[in-house]
């Protein structure tokens, strides 16, 4: 009883601490209420002149997030192999879960402005970005999905006296495929949500443009991208969605 | 002059967590012998199969499969060793998300290249042997099925069909049947000693009912605390025998494969000694 009353203190105290640290202030959101309206308001009527840049950077968004998600799990696939804590030794699977989490750490809006300034601007550091967060993430899932299966039918397989390559292959991929491919769709679907705002720092993509035209003030038209980037994620979901209906 | 040797044991101990789990002062089994072990869970039968597979060292003593001298260390002996012990497991161990085709094919994998099953390229004669193995366990009518749609019975009949792709000399076979009910139970005690006999194989089996040892051994080992504590033919295991035997080998506190004590009272012949019906009434 003693415990529960003084979680109950303790866990009120974490939040007050955290909400008047944060300056949270219910007056001063009800009167920013309108100043939203108006925002909203000015991105109405939508300017369509822009069609060719929503085309251009969207497919550009598309294709930074295809690249990123592919590189990324070229990486992440073996890595997160070797990183299963019951398939390596510890010197060789620790190194690598440890670099994992470190780039997982790296809030991925970072990761694209520290590739801006290596490659420049442009979606390839979006690509890098993505790859590099992708591999954290990723190789992550493969490494925790692979701990988690079964390894008798695994040690069956090695009794028929099949290589260890054998074994992945005709022991592990089948047993673990359809979660790589849903964690693969989940990742890509989110890659694409992340992607949208890479343009923040100049990694390209619809975001970019969006930024672009607030900064001019150009309202109605980035009000068009921004319709544009919600018509994509939500492409994104309902594709990632199929293919996990699809696997279970 | 006597029949080959297939496994010569001479005072192996097998060590785990600082305990002997495993100790064999004399065990030899020629080729074509049909083995049973019995003994409580936790006496040592997992283990002495292990041990005889590779998968746990030896510390001591002398070990011998088909003329291989224990530890083996070449690579590719190792492989051949593996290749001639088909192994069955009590939980089947299959692939379930592949075909039965394919779980079958698994048992070539020790004769084929890296690159060949990467291409998936099958020669004449892995695709031959594989439908042989399929026939032997009858079930060429589900070879397109995934395994894990299969029943217990028919998932055994896959593993039993596996082990023999291997081509195998010894057939190590750890409790086959126990997660079968009873009358699919002989189906496959059956279909096992069958095969062995087709193939001139080796069988050693641990099983969880003395009267499965009796019908379909010829030779039967109880074991306790790691150790042989009776070695003889199944004809001289008369009922007396049997009693003789569990009275020695005793249930002094053994936790079963439930977890829980087995009693003294749950052993009455002819029941096993978990109390469950003999298959067949
Ligand atoms: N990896 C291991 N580490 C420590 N002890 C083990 C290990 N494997 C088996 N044992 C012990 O060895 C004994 C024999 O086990 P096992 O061979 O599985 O018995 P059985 O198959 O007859 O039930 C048991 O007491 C078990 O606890
Ligand atoms: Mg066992």
């Amino acid at each position: 009883m003693a415990g529960k009353v003084s979680l109950f203190l303790a866990v009120s105290a974490l939040l007050f601490w955290s909400f008047q640290g944060s300056e949270f202030s219910l007056g001063q959101f009800w009167r920013g209420i309108p100043q939203l309206f108006h925002f909203f308001g000015r991105m109405t009527p939508p300017d369509w002149s822009v069609w060719d840049v929503l085309l251009t950077s969207a497919v550009e968004t598309l294709q930074t997030t295809i690249a990123g998600t592919f590189l990324g799990a070229l990486f992440a696939y073996p890595l997160g192999v070797l990183a299963a804590s019951n398939w390596t030794p510890v010197w060789v699977h620790l190194p690598i879960k440890a670099f994992m989490a470190f780039v997982r750490s790296i809030p991925l809006l970072l990761l694209a402005l520290l590739f801006v300034s290596a490659v420049g601007l442009g979606p390839f550091p979006g690509v890098l970005a993505l790859a590099v967060h992708s591999v954290g993430v990723l190789g992550r899932f493969v490494a925790e999905e692979i701990e988690a299966t079964d390894q008798k039918p695994l040690l069956a397989l090695q009794g028929t006296g099949a290589s260890s390559l054998q074994i992945i292959q005709h022991g592990l991929i089948p047993q673990v495929l359809p979660q790589m491919v849903a964690h693969l769709a989940i990742r890509f679907e989110m890659n694409l949500r992340d992607s949208t705002i890479l343009g923040l720092v100049g990694a390209g993509g619809l975001g970019f443009y969006v930024f672009l035209y607030v900064k001019q003030f150009q309202w109605q038209k980035s009000g068009v991208l921004v319709l544009a980037i919600i018509a994509l994620v939500f492409a994104g979901e309902f594709a990632a969605w199929q293919v996990r209906k699809r696997l279970i | 002059m006597s029949k080959e040797m297939v496994i010569q044991i001479e005072n192996a101990r097998v060590q785990m967590g600082g305990r002997t789990i495993l100790a064999v002062d004399h065990l030899e089994v020629s080729r074509g012998e049909r083995v049973a072990i019995i003994g409580n869970s936790g006496s040592g039968k997992t283990t002495l199969m292990r041990m005889l597979k590779g998968y746990v060292p030896c510390k001591e003593g002398k070990v011998v499969v088909m003329g291989d001298v224990f530890p083996i260390k070449d690579p590719q002996k190792i492989k051949t060793h593996h290749r001639h012990i088909g192994m069955i497991h009590q939980h089947f161990d299959l692939i379930g998300r592949e075909t039965v085709w394919q779980n079958v094919y698994h048992g070539r994998l020790g004769y084929v290249s890296l690159l060949k099953s990467v291409f998936g390229i099958c020669s004449q004669r892995d695709l031959q042997i594989c439908a042989q193995a399929i026939h032997e366990v009858h079930l060429e009518d589900k070879q397109r099925r995934f395994a894990r749609t299969l029943s217990g019975g028919e998932q055994q009949r896959v593993a039993i069909a596996r082990a023999l792709a291997q081509e195998p000399t010894i057939l190590l076979a750890d409790e086959p049947v126990s997660s079968l009910d009873p009358a699919l139970a002989e189906d496959i005690m059956d279909l096992l000693v069958s095969v062995c006999d087709a193939y001139d194989l080796t069988l050693i089996m641990s099983l969880h009912l003395p009267e499965l040892a009796r019908k379909y051994a010829d030779r039967v080992l109880a074991m306790k605390n790691g150790k042989i504590m009776w070695d003889g033919s199944s004809d001289s295991l008369s009922n007396d025998r049997i009693g003789e035997i569990y009275e020695f080998m005793g249930t002094n506190g053994v936790v079963n494969g439930n977890g829980t004590r087995a009693s003294r009272s749950a052993f009455t012949w002819p029941y096993g000694w978990q109390g469950q019906p003999l298959p067949g009434g």
